[in-house]
């Protein structure tokens, strides 16, 4: 299978990682639980930026310049904001990678790999929303080219386009809309990150205090040493006048992730292609579990009734929820409850197996009886 | 009194450490050759019961294997085999087994130099332990 080297390569560079960090607190083993952390460090950050900010377009950057030059620590906090989305975005796509390279986003998987998709796209909103905010020169450029080319979009582009800009052109009101993704998106984010946990019975969503205390310092060591600037606005009247955006702006580290169409098309590129390939990003890996083939084919836990006792250790050991109690009903056993298994959650990994002291849960990939029958013949042999 | 030659049953989880080429057509290790090899899917389906069959059946030792604590591909088996052996999670190992003959690792699949080197250790205490009694000898027999 074509994931089995990348899968490699990752566990050597954990292996490398555990070295450094030990095993107890290398992040690849939080990579999940570490935008969490970004997203606090962004809500923190991000409410004393809103409380300062005026989103029209005659006062959104002087607003931005009081901040950063002006209000006390302001630049420090927008510094953390700044430095904490990058951590976000490079964290978000590192726990996509591994999950695709471990081969964790399929099957009994695809609800939290579908809902992480989406939540990808929304974290993209998010941040080239909050990039539009600060409307500098760049921003400028970025707002134009970004609404040009979802103008582009087959069908829907101009219904789009005139969506995102709150009317026909780049208005006091398209700040606020750009204000309101900015804000309104992240809670239908919090929707979308309980979606992706439903199915996980104990997701690790935070990572251990001594590795947030190290990113906190980290961070805000960062932010205090190398504050953000602030770009120039050259042409406030005259928003549509902005220069294209050809070249990468040496403080574009990560902006590149977002800008890429934009520097696409300012290179020529057809403006349909250009869209077609950012459309092509999320259906490509909507696609891409279903690429390879069942590994499991449809098996899953199998319950047997006479020797459950419904002690529940089975249920409380599952990890993906696919384990219920039930009332038994009048049997003509003592016990009340009864374990049932949901096909389409169990993942065949045989947890409950480990987890039942009555022999009454099995999958039928590999039965206890087998392996306890191996053990004995391994040792009448010699 | 020591042993010679200690037998050992490992209950080792397919995705943890990669054994391609380093077992022989009975499963046995090729480093280790008194060392035997069975899989299960995950370390979280190893029952302490497994264990203990081997130890009864006059293994002179017996170790789980799983993945890197924090990587089970299914979560938490790794975790939870591990509370089992250390009798923090039920169904737990019977407190009357000699807890000198159980061992746990948890390496992923590209560590098996690691392993080969703990395994070894592993043999070597054993030899100094003596010789189990064989509990089940008519089950055995059978």
């Amino acid at each position: 299978m074509y994931t089995e080297p990348l899968q490699n390569a990752t566990l050597w560079l954990e292996r490398g990682l555990n070295k450094l960090f030990s095993q107890k607190y290398n992040p690849f083993y939080y990579h999940g639980a570490l935008p969490n952390f970004f997203i606090w460090a962004l809500f923190i950050s991000g409410l004393l930026l809103f409380a300062y900010y005026q989103p029209t377009l005659a006062t959104a950057y002087a607003s931005v310049r009081y901040i950063t030059y002006e209000l006390p620590f302001g630049n420090l906090f927008r510094s953390i904001h700044r430095y904490a989305s990058d951590g976000m975005m490079i964290f978000v796509i590192l726990h996509m990678f591994r999950v695709w390279f471990t081969d964790r986003y399929r099957e009994y998987r695809i609800v939290p790999w579908v809902t992480g998709v989406v939540l990808l796209i929304i974290t993209f909103i998010v941040g080239l929303s909050g990039y539009l905010l600060i409307w500098d020169q760049e921003a400028v450029t970025l707002a134009n080219m970004t609404f040009n080319l979802v103008g582009k979009t087959p069908f829907v582009g101009a219904a789009l386009a005139e969506a995102l800009m709150a009317g026909k052109m780049i208005t006091d009101y398209t700040l606020t809309r750009m204000m309101f993704l900015h804000l309104g998106i992240p809670l239908f984010m919090m929707f979308m990150l309980w979606l992706h946990y439903l199915r996980i019975t104990r997701p690790v969503s935070e990572p251990p205090l001594a590795l947030v205390v190290m990113l906190s310092g980290v961070l805000f060591l960062f932010s205090a040493a190398f504050p953000v600037e602030l770009g120039v606005l050259t042409n406030m009247s005259d928003p549509a006048a902005a220069p294209l955006l050809t070249a990468v702006s040496p403080n574009v580290y990560f902006d590149l992730l977002y800008a890429w169409p934009q520097y696409l098309a300012a290179h020529n590129v057809a403006p349909l292609l250009v869209v077609l390939l950012v459309i092509a990003v999320p259906v490509g890996l909507l696609i891409l579990p279903y690429l390879q083939k069942k590994a499991l084919r449809d098996q899953f836990a199998v319950v047997t009734r006479e020797n459950c006792t419904g002690c529940s250790l089975c249920y409380n050991d599952c990890p993906y929820e696919a384990i219920e109690m039930v009332d038994r009903g009048n049997d003509g056993t003592r016990f009340k409850r009864l374990a049932v298994v949901d096909p389409g959650r169990c993942a065949n990994c045989g947890l409950c197996v480990g987890a039942c002291a009555f022999k009454a849960i099995e999958i039928p990939r590999r039965d206890t009886n087998n392996v306890l029958a191996e053990i004995e013949a391994a040792l009448t042999v010699s | 009194m020591t042993t010679e030659n200690p037998k050992l049953i490992g209950l080792v989880c397919e995705r943890s450490v990669d054994f391609k080429g380093h077992l022989d057509d009975e499963g046995n290790m090729l480093d280790h050759p008194s060392v035997k090899i069975i899989r299960v899917p995950c370390s979280g389906q190893i029952q302490p019961v497994m264990l203990e069959t081997a130890l009864k059946n006059g293994a002179n030792g017996t170790f789980a294997l799983g993945c890197r604590m924090g990587d089970c591909h299914y979560r938490e088996g790794n975790k939870f085999c591990r509370d089992r052996l250390i009798g923090k999670r039920m169904p737990k190992l019977k407190p009357s087994v000699d807890k000198r003959r159980v061992q746990g690792y948890w390496l992923s699949a590209v560590e098996y130099d690691k392993l080969s080197e703990l395994v070894g250790q592993f043999v070597e205490d054993c030899k100094s332990l003596p010789a189990p009694e064989v509990k089940s000898t008519a089950k055995a027999a059978k």
